[in-house]
């Protein structure tokens, strides 16, 4: 049985309203069963003391390190780039000029300077490994952090507990996975895709409600018949894309029914300044989409900044067409990204809630320290920066020093498979655990050995 | 449990079980120099046919050891002349020939054969090192040393020659750095004395020649053992021997890059020894100098399955007779076959994407004929929609949308296409059709083709992409490092392309596409072209008049281009089995082996045999039993997603399944711009504006791959026949099928049975009729009593189709 809490009280042709009529359902709709729970609980994979929460900025493109923030101002012309470091509020860190409000925010976040990877230069490696702490390999494929945290620990409430916004990365040139699913754990885990722009007027995740002609006595009847009718072919019992197929269906009754998801989608219910000052874009409502999610129930929110590199202005800042131009970061990206992050890390702190958020903004590599004929900056997963801030990270600081131009970590180097062991020390969960790979082989979070970066959260 | 006791067994029983065979790997060995080795492996043999390295447990024996010395399991050269080696264990017994040649000659280490396969695989030339755009640390070498020529200048004129020191080898930064006797951020990649230490050392002492045209050059590698069948756990050590231009072979073993296709099944370290993890079958793939190869381990499945399963399972034509014995080798029982209902609505969808009727259910199921698949499968060969099913799928392939053309363009390419599907031609007139022609697209749909495609890069990757089932983009920067692709081969490619021109038509929409007499694609990194020639085909002169698609279009059909055929079978092959032979079904690469390469040669042989015939090729798939097995699992061989000893369940794509509802409620969708009636798998336009088929997975069709279309199911598409107006719509519409019921008034039992016949084309169980009339009955009541309601079956048969359209058996196909 579903219940619908609808704000007016809707009357049926059969006399009933849907407040009257339905209540909410059980565990099992939640995708994880109580001894299951139970089971990861006892073998400590799930630490119930903190419940850590997890916002991903993805920033599909990979922002140029010099040009964001990583200044060099004291490099050659044609390595420091066309732009000017400004202070922030945090002693000794700069950052660019085109994140002046992110500046002001600079005690909650810290910054880490020395990312770097060993891999091929292009995109989808960077996404698989900064989203699963892995480079896929031997056709295994690692799941999405946010998807570990979902299998591990279900949902908080009856909110999905993974959702990923606005919609998954698309075509960035190779033909490789991105990182952004569930992987050998089964699409079980998958995240929930919303598959609509937030920032356009008549947002609202697609059909979520039925239509008002559709009463709940016969949505509940449609409900209940479907799992009278299906039950004939046995051999769907064993396989997993038919499970997945009912599981998405409970999912989906799960949102449908729960007033808390509806509420979160719902951007109306934000004042409208609010909307605004997060930036009347894709990108800056769905960071106040996430932040709302959070505070309904969700443990993990991923946002992609964008879906392609391909005709359309990205971090991916080649100089030339299909591709980006390095002004775009002070004309669009850039205030872009500024607006979402610093009312982002504002709107968290003033509620209470960074303790318990960790954020991490994040790209899939840096970009060449010398400018290129076209004007822009190539692929350099050499040395790259990102952020991180609240779930217990200490703000003001910078962890690792690059060398003169931006090209190579100088001390601290850090590998995209301590960043996934420092989100997961983040929200609580040992490093230690094991998850069921294919054929049941057990594969541990981060390799062994692979450490946190404890500088973080000291 | 069971596999562990299974394996105890196996264990138990290897250890008492003599070998029935031994063979020493590689087979004769030829050593050339004082430098030359030859690793040597002992493979026995079982009875149960299994195999397993015991060059631990045997004793290996010189017969002259001053000729061939024995170190270990490592052949050495003595002294020039002939001798054999032996291998015993037990009883049985191994030989092998040794010839020496030029043991007392000075034989330096050459650049181009060793010195730069070793800095290869320490990793010098890595993309995260050396080998990067900009290099590190101001030394730049070319990645994995696709250019030997610059490679050595950079060594040897760089650096303030300090790279290389021949007055005092051991000082040169190149041993120094590696071995960390300076700092070196690379850390230490050797040790002194090691093998790669001592190839470097005897290089430089002998002065450091350079890479040069005389310089033999590497031909193929050989892997050993090519397959074999392990025991589960079991360790197996692979040889790699390199062939060359002047005859010699060597054991490259040691710096070749390995890798396993499946890492669940086996695992392999950087020095070729192989560990089975897991039943099943993987290949051990190799690339060295550009050189690719593949070795196939196995481990069957722990059951014992009787030889009489197997020879006792349906065959209907070759296709039967290696699936099965693919099966008996892996130990994968195969099930029974799929009954009438389940075949009849497989069928129409695999290869129509329709629903059969209720009367062409029950007539089939009738049907006393033992022939009668056979007769069907002629049947469904020459409906229209079987015309509009692979139009479609080839205009997936061939990227027919508005996105890019215009409207009477895309319709021209489409129809072109539909109109080839329809005569059957030949998949090489086909593409032939495609490449060569000139004109004005209009008249010739096919010519869109060039307008989608612009430039000859990007002409070359689609075609090699869509037609060729190889994704070469790598190469256009630098050697392909997984495949055998080089960078010249990639611009010689698309040179091949450099000669097409377009212009504007007349009318809008139109383009002229013609050959012209000039035009290059420069190879950046050389400031020059390279001669046309398509990947691993023969070149042609640049001044040759010959129109250079026109050698493309020769050479794409050809016996020495495995390519075009096994790209095509594989995606045929795919759309009825749910999985290819090559997985993914675009991926047909040399390092991404077939499930079953005897099949698919086979079937590939019998496609370009009989003149690239798709029907043909369709038909025989059709008929095979393997294609009628049951999607029902047994214990035995539920596991088995790979083998095809059971249909494998596939959700339907998301324009069967639209099509599909509107079939069974009777109401067509309407697509914007289309005449009523129109079904989503006639539409040429991928563009055509329909959520549903968005969030169900259509692809796009920007790019020519087979991951666009998504199959997975997800919460937004529940959320969308749940609440959606699409499924909602039509069926509370005031047409369709309930409104036939109510008309005719059929009784709830007679509704119940068309329904059925319609969506599951079988009719209900008796449990099932109970079931479903009681609930039926149960739902009437409760609607009845509402005084406004007027028509109180109307709802809860809404609702029974309904919960039948989303339910498995009408998503998937089973």
């Amino acid at each position: 049985m579903i219940r619908l809490d609808a704000d007016k009280a809707v009357h049926f042709c059969d006399g009933l309203t849907r407040r009257d009529f339905l209540h909410a359902g059980s565990l099992a709709y939640l995708g994880l069963s109580l001894p299951s729970l139970l089971g990861l609980k006892a073998l400590g994979a799930v630490n119930n003391k903190k419940d850590v929460n997890c916002i991903m900025l993805f920033l599909v493109g990979g922002p140029s390190q010099l040009d964001t923030w990583d200044m060099k101002p004291n490099a050659p012309a044609e390595i420091r780039g066309p732009y000017k470091p400004i202070k922030t509020n945090a002693a000794g860190v700069e950052i660019c000029e085109v994140f002046p409000r992110m500046a002001k925010q600079a005690d909650k976040f810290a910054l880490v300077r020395t990312l770097y990877h060993t891999a091929a230069a292009v995109h989808d490696t960077g996404h698989q490994m900064m989203q699963t702490g892995r480079l896929f390999q031997g056709g295994i494929e690692y799941p999405h952090i946010g998807c570990v945290l979902s299998k591990l620990k279900g949902p908080k409430s009856d909110t999905p507990a993974h959702v990923l916004l606005p919609r998954p990365i698309g075509n960035t040139g190779g033909n490789m996975p991105h990182g952004q699913t569930a992987g050998f754990l089964g699409k079980i885990y998958d995240p929930f895709v919303l598959n609509a722009d937030p920032s356009e007027p008549n947002f609202q995740v697609p059909d979520m409600l039925p239509p008002d002609y559709m009463s709940a006595l016969r949505v509940d009847r449609r409900r209940d018949w479907r799992g009278l009718v299906d039950k004939s072919v046995k051999q769907f019992e064993s396989n997993p894309e038919a499970k997945l197929l009912d599981s998405t269906f409970q999912q989906a009754y799960t949102l449908m029914s729960s007033a808390k998801a509806r509420e979160a989608f719902d951007l109306n219910k934000e004042p409208e300044a609010s909307r605004s000052r997060y930036g009347k874009n894709r990108f800056g409502q769905s960071c106040l989409l996430a932040r709302r999610l959070i505070e309904a129930g969700v443990r993990f929110v991923t946002v992609n900044m964008f879906e392609t590199v391909f005709d359309e202005i990205t971090w991916d800042i080649h100089g030339s067409s299909p591709f980006s131009p390095i002004s775009c970061y002070r004309d669009l990206v850039g205030p872009m990204f500024d607006a979402a992050y610093a009312s982002l890390l504002e709107d968290l702190d003033q509620r209470g809630l960074l303790q318990e958020t960790l954020v991490v903004a994040m790209g899939e590599f840096g970009r060449t320290p010398k400018v290129n004929p076209a004007g822009g900056r190539d692929h350099w997963p050499q040395c790259w920066s990102m952020s991180f801030a609240g779930g217990g990270v200490k703000g003001g600081q910078v962890v690792g020093e690059s060398d003169e131009i931006g090209g190579a970590p100088k001390s601290r180097p850090v590998s995209p498979a301590e960043v996934a062991a420092t989100i997961y020390h983040s929200l609580g969960i040992s490093l230690e655990t094991e998850l069921p790979g294919s054929q049941g082989r057990p594969i541990r979070l981060v390799d062994h050995g692979v450490e946190p970066i404890h500088e973080l959260f000291t | 449990m069971r596999l562990l006791s299974s394996l105890l067994l196996l264990a138990g029983a290897a250890a008492a079980q003599a070998p029935s065979g031994l063979s020493l790997l590689p087979g004769d060995v030829s050593l050339r120099g004082p430098r030359a080795y030859q690793t040597l492996v002992v493979e026995a043999t079982y009875a149960d046919g299994h195999h397993k390295d015991v060059t631990g447990a045997a004793k290996l024996v010189s017969a002259n050891p001053k000729v061939a010395a024995l170190d270990g399991p490592v052949v050495r050269p003595a002294g020039d002349g002939e001798t054999t080696v032996t291998a015993t264990l037990g009883a049985a017994k191994a030989t092998v020939r040794v010839r020496v040649t030029g043991s007392a000659q000075i034989a330096a280490p050459t650049f181009r054969n060793h010195v730069l396969p070793v800095m290869t695989k320490v990793g010098c030339n890595s993309g995260s090192c050396h080998g990067a755009l900009a290099g590190k640390n101001g030394f730049k070498l070319t990645l994995r040393g696709y250019d030997p020529d610059t490679d050595y200048q950079v060594l040897t004129r760089e650096g303030i020659g300090r790279r290389v020191s021949l007055v005092e080898p051991a000082q040169s930064l190149m041993l120094l750095k590696p071995t960390l006797a300076v700092p070196h951020g690379g850390g230490r990649r050797f040790d002194p004395r090691s093998p790669e230490y001592n190839i470097l050392v005897d290089w430089i002492a002998s002065g450091a020649p350079p890479p040069s045209d005389a310089d033999t050059r590497i031909q193929g590698v050989d892997i050993y053992p090519a397959s074999a069948w392990l025991e589960p756990g079991a360790e197996q050590q692979v040889l790699v021997r390199a062939r060359y231009s002047d005859g010699h072979t060597e054991d490259v073993t040691r710096w070749v890059k390995f890798s396993s296709t499946d890492a669940g099944v086996a695992s392999v370290d950087d020095f070729g020894k192989v560990k089975m993890l897991g039943s099943g079958e993987a290949a051990i793939t190799v690339w060295y100098q550009s050189q690719v190869g593949f070795a196939r381990l196995g481990v069957p499945y722990p059951d014992r399955i009787a030889a009489e399963v197997f020879r006792s399972s349906p065959r209907h034509n070759f296709i039967d007779d290696l699936v099965l014995r693919k099966l008996e080798a892996l130990r994968i029982q195969p099930s029974g076959q799929a009954g009438d209902y389940a075949f009849i609505r497989r069928a129409f969808l695999d290869a129509m994407g329709v629903l059969p009727t209720p009367e062409e259910v029950e007539r089939f199921a009738a049907d006393p004929d033992p022939g009668k698949r056979a007769k069907l499968v002629e049947e469904i060969l020459t409906r229209e929609e079987f015309v509009d099913y692979w139009a479609y799928k080839w205009s997936d392939l061939l990227l027919v949308s508005s996105r890019r053309l215009r409207s009477n363009a895309m319709w021209s390419y489409y129809n072109w296409i539909r109109a080839s599907v329809a005569s059957n031609k030949p998949w090489d007139q086909f593409a032939r059709d495609i490449l060569v022609s000139s004109g004005n697209s209009r008249e010739n749909g096919a010519l869109n083709y060039f307008v989608l495609h612009k430039n000859p890069i990007e002409l070359s990757e689609n075609v090699t992409k869509a037609f060729l089932g190889l994704g070469i983009t790598c190469a256009r920067c630098h050697n392909h490092p997984l495949e055998k692709w080089t960078q010249r081969d990639y611009y010689q490619m698309a040179n091949l392309f450099s000669r097409i021109s377009l212009k504007n038509g007349a009318e809008a929409g139109d383009t002229i596409v013609y050959s012209s007499p000039t035009g290059e694609v420069i190879l950046p990194r050389l400031g020059k072209p390279l001669a046309p020639r398509p990947l691993d085909g023969k070149p042609l002169d640049f001044n040759d008049p010959k129109d250079r698609r026109r050698h493309l279009a020769e050479w794409l059909a050809s016996a020495e281009n495995p390519y075009f055929a096994r790209s095509l079978v594989n995606r045929v092959w795919q759309n009825f089995l749910g999985r290819g032979l090559v997985e993914p079904a675009d991926d047909v690469r040399a390092t991404n082996p077939a499930s079953n390469e005897e099949l698919f040669a086979a079937l590939t042989k019998d496609f370009t045999d009989h003149n690239f015939d798709v029907k043909r090729l369709i038909r025989a798939i059709m008929n095979s039993a393997a294609y009628q097995r049951s999607s029902a699992t047994t214990a035995a061989n539920e596991k088995d997603e790979k083998y095809y000893s059971h249909y494998i369940l596939k959700r339907l794509p998301a324009e069967v399944i639209l099509d599909s509802i509107a079939q069974v409620t009777r109401v067509a969708t309407r697509f914007e711009g289309y005449p009523a009636g129109t079904r989503a798998l006639q539409l040429p336009d991928s563009q055509v504006n329909s959520y549903f088929l968005t969030v169900f997975g259509r692809p796009p069709r920007t790019l020519s791959d087979s991951a666009e279309r998504q199959h997975e199911p997800t919460i937004t598409q529940a959320l969308h026949v749940i609440n959606g107006e699409t499924l909602n719509q039509m069926l509370s519409s005031k047409d369709g099928t309930i409104e036939m019921f109510l008309k005719l008034g059929l009784s709830d039992g007679k509704a119940l049975e068309h329904l059925y016949l319609a969506a599951f084309s079988r009719p209900p169980t008796a449990q099932e009729r109970a079931d479903i009339l009681a609930a039926l009955a149960e739902a009437r009541v409760a609607t009845a009593k509402d005084p406004l309601e007027k028509e109180p079956r109307r709802k809860p048969l809404e609702d029974l189709m309904w919960a039948m359209l989303t339910g498995k058996e009408f998503l998937f196909n089973h």
